[in-house]
């Protein structure tokens, strides 16, 4: 029955999640295609001499020509992670405050299904879907080993499976605050917010000295802001994002047991 | 025998505000259940209670003897419920709704579900969207009925009906009943109420006003006789009765409103030359409004 829930939130969100999917992969391959054509551009490199703060808040520092600065500063810093959010985040607070919202929960919730196993659907349901754009991704990168991208790639999996992680963490977050607080509006809003700060926080840690200690309290910098892609998310990494998800579901749990539902 | 639904001082506040309060209420089994009362009474918030969409602030409720809340996937599990508000996904055709509704519940019987279906003309190759409130309705009513549960709990369960389909809902809930289930039925229409509910609860303000069968709530009600004199009475003649509840007098037309013992009643109207006189119990309509009304408030008010 709680397949049931993952299987008809998968089928409403095929097209969206195909589409997410297709544009990524498109986006993935013209990145790589181009890496040959700016290889050798010292041009490029210019950006991030002296640490500019401006380049870091686009997430490019330290040296874009190499195989894992392009596809870095082309994606894993900014882009990546911005669609992955959209993904779950979206998700994330349409599936209960959403639904509770539309007046479309009640009939799930009188199931004779506990919330914990109708809640498990939804988070099965996020995972499969930022998995189906991770394994996209991925397989967009060791495309590009013929256009000389030539990254490791168990170091790539494990950046992309950090990125992943990213994903569904701030998607339970939106999940949670919407079981807490009902509200899709609300829930889109801090969880967005939240991503934002971390974003600005780990973007800005390599070149902002007063920054630089905070780094630890964010989430894209587990996920891709100590060059996972040229080193590998290391295990470290990976379960402080794991944790991150373990608790936010626990929290949503908590909350969808006590939500009032319409 | 266990009650179908009891309830042991139920309240549920938001905020500031106590939209159920204290409510006590048994509903016994193979009974229809009129659950009444106006606009923001508490009727909904009190079957999201029962069902555990909402947790109690304070008392609780149990439905076949299990707790609303702790056992709510058992309770789940033997309950139909169609909602006031009853959205489903705009993009789900009748067929996908009923099929997925009946993979999710489990244990539906299919044979029942296409009879129901047939029977309520449900419209199934259509999506959700496309339907009227009339014929969103009808698949509410099968997706409750479907897997032929012992309490059935129905919000305005006939909103959008055509007059047909009421009467076959009406047929549905005599059928449901006379198989010794369950039906708590809370509406607006009482004309519908006093045709199918054994029982009727009123509640106002969050809080129970009365409980009884409707014949022993039209028993109780104020009588109200008219009388028509030889030639004018003062009404102060019948305002000091023990029971007489109001008077007024229009030339020689006196009428009042009684409950209780006639025949002090009846002396009195006998020495003053009646020449006519018309008793009538109250229409189930105002009995049920002068529940409605604010405390204090009059016919006049």
């Amino acid at each position: 029955m709680m397949t049931e829930i993952a299987r008809y939130d998968l089928y409403n969100r095929r097209r969206s999640t195909l589409w997410y999917a297709v544009g990524m992969a498109l986006y993935m391959l013209l990145i790589v295609v181009l890496y040959p054509s700016f290889k050798h551009s010292t041009e490029l490199n210019k950006l991030t001499r002296g640490n500019s703060p401006l380049a870091a808040l686009f997430g490019a520092t330290g040296t874009l020509t190499s195989p894992a600065g392009w596809m870095n500063v082309n994606a894993y810093a900014n882009f990546l992670p911005l669609i992955m959010l959209l993904l779950t985040i979206g998700y994330g607070a349409g599936a209960i405050a959403g639904q509770n919202e539309e007046g479309t929960l009640g009939l799930l919730v009188v199931l004779p299904l506990d919330r914990g196993r109708i809640l498990a659907g939804k988070v099965t349901t996020m995972i499969l879907q930022a998995l189906i754009l991770a394994l996209t991704v991925a397989a967009c990168v060791y495309v590009g080993r013929a256009f000389q991208v030539k990254l490791d790639p168990a170091h790539v999996a494990s950046a992309t499976f950090a990125v992943l992680l990213l994903g569904v963490d701030l998607g339970l977050i939106a999940l949670a605050l919407g079981a807490t607080t009902g509200s899709r509006g609300t829930a889109i809003g801090i969880a967005g917010a939240l991503a934002a700060l971390c974003y600005l926080i780990s973007s800005l840690a390599p070149v902002v000295h007063w920054i630089h200690p905070v780094r630890y309290a964010s989430l894209f910098y587990w996920a891709v802001g100590n060059q996972q892609l040229t080193n590998g998310a290391g295990p470290g990494a990976l379960a402080v994002l794991l944790v991150v998800g373990i608790v936010a579901a626990i929290s949503a749990n908590i909350a969808f047991r006590r939500l009032d539902v319409r | 025998m266990t009650s179908a639904v009891e309830t042991f001082g139920l309240t549920k506040s938001f905020g500031p505000t106590v939209a159920v309060d204290r409510l006590d209420l048994c509903v016994e089994p193979g009974q229809v259940f009129g659950f009444l009362g106006p606009n923001g009474a508490g009727k909904t918030t009190t079957i999201r209670l029962l069902l555990a969409l909402h947790l109690p602030s304070a008392g609780s409720a149990r439905l076949f003897g299990l707790d609303s809340v702790r056992d709510s996937v058992a309770i789940h599990a033997r309950c139909g419920y169609l909602p006031g508000e009853f959205e489903l996904d705009p993009r789900m055709t009748g067929q996908h709704v009923l099929e997925w509704f009946a993979r999710a519940r489990g244990s539906v019987d299919e044979r029942l579900r296409d009879q129901l279906s047939e029977r309520f003309d449900v419209i199934r190759d259509r999506q959700v969207r496309e339907l009227s409130k009339g014929n969103r309705q009808k698949l509410g009513i099968v997706l409750a009925f479907m897997h032929r549960p012992e309490l059935l709990v129905l919000d305005e369960p006939t909103a959008g009906l055509d007059p047909l389909m009421q009467n076959e809902f009406h047929h549905l809930l005599r059928e449901t009943t006379a198989e010794g289930r369950t039906v708590f039925l809370s509406s607006h229409d009482l004309d519908e109420v006093q045709r199918v509910a054994d029982r009727v609860a009123i509640i106002r303000a969050g809080r129970l006003v009365v409980t009884d069968t409707v014949e022993a709530l039209r028993r109780q009600a104020p009588q109200t006789i008219e009388l028509r004199f030889a030639r004018p009475v003062p009404p102060g003649v019948f305002e000091s009765l023990a029971g007489v509840q109001r008077v007024t007098a229009e030339g020689d037309r006196i009428t009042l409103k009684t409950s209780g013992q006639l025949a002090g009643l009846l002396r009195v109207i006998a020495d003053h030359d009646p020449l006519d006189v018309v008793a009538r119990h109250a229409d189930l309509d105002e009995l049920f409004l002068s529940y409605y009304r604010p405390d204090g408030a009059t016919d006049d008010d």
